[in-house]
């Protein structure tokens, strides 16, 4: 898909050449974006308008000329401002805020990808490539985009015709076909797979407490999750729910709570810190089995972010923030489907570092959960409001074949 | 009827010079022959029916080298002492532009020029409507002979409101073919020279359109001068004439059948010098 974006000013409401020049736009079969519209606000201001056109370039340079019979004129995409960074982890003022999109940058004449596409950013040029950088990673000397000039965003992909999500876009709603669902999401890892894009699982402790980390543990094994992220809770229960049978005390078997079991997670987090790492408890046979364990023996990489009510935590939970996010980032790029499961807070979070591109599945029992991901600027989230435990169940054994 | 508040004062170019030497729009056909002495008898007294209606007529000197000085509609854009001289779209007519600059410029104007690459007509592209009530609007045509990227241009220069309509009928390649303002209601319109939205933005100008069938358009019926309640036609169709009556207005019929042929009528040969548009 090729770009053109022109400008029109002058009295171009009350001369309707603003509806003109739309139209024509809409009757070539263009798509458009207003980027920017002032209006006057009397009937002597001018007003302006910047329109975004996308469409391939033999049917633009067509347009273009025919729009500049009424005075739309093609906007060179202006240059790119680029100001070297005075300060470790400070942006320098004016810096463009990246959002989820795909984007460009003019470097040198040329229209470059940015790499790593991720929302609230600064985008770094440098050796003609450009990519972009959170802020506490900004460096003296790092020349980072300023203003929106030589910047251009892709409007997400419309698809044409329906889609297997389609029916489910229209809201999020508990009254969907769970079952038909699950299908679908399978559907869409294996063509993840079958493309060479990589699955990505967000866990929370809910997967464990609801009885789905068997279900994660026999996706890891099956080859269907490429990379796992969590919290210091979701490993602990985990590992508890191998090693004690409870999940935050509950016995996971029989749902009832076990005398003591409020201390169960500490004391498998303590047996853990004192063998120094989770991969280790696995080699010694301390952990046996469960959704850490097929990771550590798969080799499959997981994230544990920490968080200020962590127990422990476990020696592998990234206590830095920022380290964790960083840890996360590295693992993004080729990133073709996330499954957030009944998890919060990791999945805004996680949601903030992945590019717009991604097929985002947000599994949770409570609708607030997927609302407020695409409120985040998530917007590709599909929501799918259901008990992650079944939900696990069913999709391992689409998968993975009955257990 | 509030009549207009511009037209007692115009410029134009004797046609000692003119003729149909080149073909720049569909009117003008080379081997017709324009008759030189009728063509000076019809000039003169078109000058004598604006003088007889209340008009004072100022002249320029003509120049073998541009025939079509005589449409002095074409110099450029007057708004009180600022002038903003045309930049033509054919090379035929682009000798006409400094001549006008400096004519305007030893009367005392200001001249103010449009950037080089934008093409506008001056007030063959551009006529004035003010409201009752309202305040002015400058009405602008474009595609054949103006660019419409001029137009933001020329209202930044003059400081008002510019309405753009598209012109679509190549017989009608200059706006005042289409477009006669009479009062602070009324104007001749010809909507089949003006694409859709065209018509839509004048239907919201102008409260009270006569607006003319094609063929009564093609008579050229709207290039006409208008000096207080009398309108000075090149031709008029019956309909119009009727109605142009009943509003109150005297109609004079001013025969420029030698400059017909080269695609101009009564206001082409006529420039307004009392138009204030802000």
């Amino acid at each position: 898909m090729a770009h053109e974006t022109v400008e029109l000013t002058g009295h171009i409401v009350d001369s309707l050449l603003l509806a003109k020049v739309l139209d024509v736009i809409v009757d070539a079969g263009v798509t458009y974006e207003l980027a920017e519209v002032e209006i006057g606000r009397t009937n002597t201001d001018v007003s302006r308008a910047r329109i975004e056109m996308e469409g391939d370039q033999a049917e633009l340079d067509q347009l273009v000329d025919a729009l500049q019979l009424h005075g739309a004129n093609r906007v060179s995409a202006g240059t790119t401002t680029l100001v070297a960074a005075d300060q470790d982890g400070v942006l320098p003022t004016g810096f463009y805020s990246t959002t989820n999109l795909a984007t460009d940058v003019l470097v040198d004449g040329t229209w470059v990808a940015v790499q790593n596409p991720e929302m609230d950013c600064g985008i770094v040029v440098a050796d003609g490539a450009a990519r972009t950088i959170p802020m506490h990673r900004v460096r003296v000397g790092d020349r980072i985009v300023v203003g929106r000039g030589g910047v251009r965003v892709h409007a997400p992909a419309k698809q044409r015709g329906p889609t297997p999500f389609e029916f489910m876009s229209s809201e999020v709603s508990s009254e969907k076909p769970k079952a038909l669902i699950v299908q679908q999401v399978a559907e869409r890892i294996r063509a993840a797979h079958d493309a060479g894009g990589k699955v990505l699982a967000v866990c929370g402790p809910a997967v464990v407490h609801t009885g789905g980390a068997p279900d994660v543990a026999r996706l890891v094994e099956g080859g269907w999750l490429d990379v796992l992220f969590a919290g210091n809770g979701f490993a602990t229960h985990d590992i508890e729910a191998n090693v004690l049978g409870t999940s935050l005390g509950v016995s996971v078997a029989e749902g009832l709570p076990t005398e003591g079991g409020h201390s169960n997670h500490l004391r498998v987090i303590n047996e853990v810190r004192r063998q120094g790492s989770i991969a280790t408890a696995v080699e010694s046979g301390y952990i046996t089995g469960g959704a850490m364990a097929a990771c550590v023996r798969t080799g499959i990489p997981f994230v544990l972010g920490g968080s200020i009510r962590d127990d422990g935590p476990l020696p592998e939970v990234l206590t830095d923030t920022s380290a964790a996010a960083d840890a996360m980032r590295a693992h993004i790029p080729g990133v073709a489907v996330a499954l957030m499961l009944a998890s919060t807070l990791h999945a805004i979070a996680v949601g903030n570092c992945l590019p717009a591109g991604v097929e985002t599945f947000c599994i949770d029992i409570n609708q607030a959960v997927v609302t407020k991901l695409a409120d985040r600027g998530s917007h590709q989230a599909h929501g799918i409001v259901t008990d992650v435990g079944p939900f696990l169940g069913h999709l391992a054994n689409a998968l993975c074949g009955p257990a | 009827m509030a009549e207009l508040t511009w037209g007692r004062r115009f410029l134009m170019c004797p046609p000692d010079h003119f003729g149909v030497l080149y073909e720049i729009n569909p009117w003008m056909h080379a081997e017709v022959r324009v008759q030189p002495d009728v063509a000076v008898t019809q000039w003169e007294q078109l000058v004598a029916n604006l003088r007889a209606a209340g008009a004072v007529v100022d002249t320029m000197d003509p120049r073998a080298e541009v025939p079509d000085l005589v449409f002095t509609a074409n110099a450029g854009i007057v708004n009180g002492l600022q002038f903003v001289p045309s930049h033509f779209r054919h090379p035929e007519r682009q000798g006409e532009t400094p001549i006008n600059a400096a004519w305007f410029d030893a009367a005392g104007f200001t001249v103010d020029v449009l950037p080089r690459h934008l093409d506008h007509e001056g007030a063959g592209d551009a006529l004035p409507f003010t409201p009752e009530g309202g305040r002015t609007v400058l009405v602008s045509g474009y595609s054949f002979r103006s660019d419409a990227a001029a137009i933001p241009e020329l209202g930044a220069l003059l400081g008002c409101p510019v309405r753009s309509v598209q012109l679509v009928d190549e017989r009608l390649y200059h706006l005042d073919l289409t477009f006669c303002p009479l009062d602070a209601r009324r104007a001749l319109c010809a909507p089949t020279g003006w694409d859709a939205y065209g018509r839509k933005v004048i239907e919201a100008l102008v409260p009270e359109p006569l607006w003319l069938e094609e063929d009564e358009a093609l008579t050229f019926c709207a290039n006409s001068v208008v000096v207080g309640t009398t309108i000075i036609m090149p031709h008029t169709p019956p309909r119009v004439g009727r109605q142009l009556e009943a509003w109150g207005l005297t109609v004079v019929e001013s025969r420029v059948a030698e400059f017909l042929k080269a695609g101009g009528g009564c206001r082409c040969l006529t420039l307004a010098l009392d138009t204030v548009l802000t």
